[in-house]
């Protein structure tokens, strides 16, 4: 996972039809320090948050197992959802 | 997932019977500077990615590409239940962006 911070949203029309109904962030990902790496990614929300939210960003399975958990989500399109609100980091 | 631009197309001959038929772009990542203009405090991310695309994406278009498993899921559409993509691709195109809202850097 990565700690980063929602920047904004992204939407397409054209997508592929596992993407149906998501709702897309952007996250700039953040380093010890709290500072932006530069690094930017793209992630599902479904936890319905807003920019300016500090986050964890789960990749591969885990981030299949947040849209649902368990082994029979190898059907979704998701390689990366939003896990959690961050609300303290020492 | 990753935003990015496609910035050409690659192809080729010799290639695993599986691959056949792919079209596959060249595409490169936007980093944060290129989100949030000139006041970017960041390093640009040259780095290209060959991406898969069934799409119909094109040079000039911004796209979201995915790796992985969802790369070969997003590929291959609708599979049996418990039978994986055969697909030999780790990223592919999944959107073509239409609107980028940047709110807070």
């Amino acid at each position: 996972m990565i700690r980063g911070k929602i920047i904004g949203q992204v939407w397409g029309a054209r997508h592929v039809p596992g993407l149906d109904g998501r709702k897309l962030v952007l996250v700039a990902a953040h380093d010890a320090a709290q500072a932006p790496t530069g690094r930017v990614v793209v992630a599902i929300d479904t936890l319905d948050l807003r920019s300016g939210d500090d986050v964890t960003v789960a990749f591969g399975s885990g981030a299949r197992n947040v849209l649902r958990p368990g082994p029979d989500n190898r059907d979704l399109v998701c390689d990366a959802a939003i896990a959690a609100l961050v609300e303290g980091a020492e | 997932m990753f935003l990015g631009r496609v910035v050409g197309s690659v192809w080729s001959t010799v290639k695993w019977p599986e691959a056949s038929g792919l079209k596959l772009l060249l595409v490169r990542p936007y980093c944060l500077a290129d989100l949030a203009g000139a006041g970017g405090s960041t390093q640009p991310n040259d780095d290209l990615v060959v991406c898969a695309d069934r799409l119909d994406a094109g040079p000039g278009d911004d796209v979201l590409v995915a790796f992985g498993h969802a790369a070969r899921v997003a590929m291959a559409g609708a599979l049996p239940a418990g039978q994986k993509p055969s697909v030999p691709i780790d990223a592919a195109v999944v959107a073509v962006v239409d609107r980028v809202e940047i709110d807070s850097v």
